[in-house]
């Protein structure tokens, strides 16, 4: 764990550098803001569950992020023109998802805690 | 992790909480309201604000008056000061009839001669009439009665199948009187001979006719008030 300070470090200063340049998105743009945040946010998760199943592949996480990102506004862009809410599916998918790799990362966390300990005795 | 990874999450890292920011600034930001008025408009305000506090202290002086003579006075005494209240509510709401100087606005039919086709006889719509009323509230009106229907503040004026309605009764059929009491009648007739209201009543083919009075009788509103949506304020 002693190699996620980075990552958060990074986060930090991107969510200051985001409040500090005071910059904002047209209304209307805000679902497709809101949808690739969702889908940012998973791939992150996603990532970090690859690196505790050591299954981490920087190919795959960063297109998965640019192709999650990307997907989900093409899904709220064609969403509007047909008249139906189809960001609701992303939201719901990366919703799902998220949930499933929090549970996943969190299962790792207390196993590795569990097998530390027993290896200290 | 190797460390170009540590670097490639890194920056994803970086983007993403860069598009929490933003997006946490735009559902955040609300349109700033921004006070544009100048000194003379404030000023302005302010002394509309005055005139609200004035007219707000009279009303609390003129019931602490009527509590203090229900308190310090005996049963007969309260019962009359309770009618007398009675009496005042009602004369203000329209219950009693009233007399007093104003002007009679007299609506009449125009006709055309050798229009072909033939004319129809006009009519005054609700629309009209609200628009009549409101120009004479602007310009000072106390009371007002539309042919023989006094006008309370719960007074409608509305289109029932195709004719028009005040106080639930159909207006008779042209020409008719409205009176209006005023405390300046002068005034109030050379408004009305300017108004916009005669305009709108020509282009209907009505005439407006304005004559002052020097005393006018008001019929009194006899129907019984429907109160339904109104409450107490629950003391």
């Amino acid at each position: 764990m002693n190699d996620m300070w980075l990552p958060i470090l990074f986060l930090l200063i991107g969510v200051s550098l985001g409040l500090l340049t005071d910059v904002q998105v047209p209304a209307q743009y805000a679902d497709y803001l809101s949808i690739a945040v969702l889908a940012a946010f998973d791939t992150l998760f996603g990532g970090i569950r690859a690196h505790l199943e050591r299954t981490f592949d920087e190919k795959v996480f960063i297109t998965g992020f640019f192709f999650n990102v990307s997907l989900a506004a093409f899904l709220a862009f064609l969403g509007v023109q047909l008249g139906i809410d189809l960001y609701l599916a992303a939201v719901f998918a990366f919703g799902v998802r998220l949930f499933q790799n929090l549970a996943i990362i969190r299962r790792q966390i207390i196993d590795q805690k569990l097998l530390t300990k027993f290896r200290k005795k | 992790m190797r460390n170009k990874a540590r670097w490639m999450v890194s920056l994803i890292c970086l983007f993403a909480g860069f598009m929490v920011a933003v997006q946490f600034q735009t559902t955040e930001a609300e349109p700033e309201i921004r006070d544009t008025r100048d000194e003379w408009e404030i000023r302005e305000a302010l002394q509309q604000e005055q005139q609200n506090q004035r007219e707000l202290l009279e009303k609390i002086a003129g019931a602490d008056k009527t509590l203090e003579s229900y308190e310090v006075d005996s049963s007969q005494v309260q019962l009359n000061t309770l009618k007398q209240s009675i009496d005042v509510l009602e004369e203000r709401i329209g219950l009693t009839e009233v007399s007093g100087g104003g002007v009679v606005l007299t609506i009449s039919p125009i006709f055309f001669e050798g229009v072909s086709g033939g004319q129809t006889y006009p009519e005054v719509s609700p629309q009209l009439l609200s628009r009549l009323i409101n120009d004479l509230n602007t310009y000072g009106a106390t009371e007002i009665a539309v042919a023989n229907e006094r006008l309370t503040n719960l007074s409608p004026i509305r289109n029932v199948n195709g004719s028009t309605y005040v106080n639930n009764r159909p207006l008779p059929s042209l020409p008719f009187t409205i009176q209006v009491l005023t405390e300046q009648p002068a005034k109030l007739k050379d408004y009305m001979e300017a108004s916009q209201a005669r305009d709108f009543f020509n282009m209907e083919n009505l005439e407006l006719e304005v004559e002052m009075e020097e005393s006018l009788t008001l019929p009194k509103y006899d129907a019984p008030l429907h109160l339904e949506i109104l409450e107490g304020t629950g003391e």
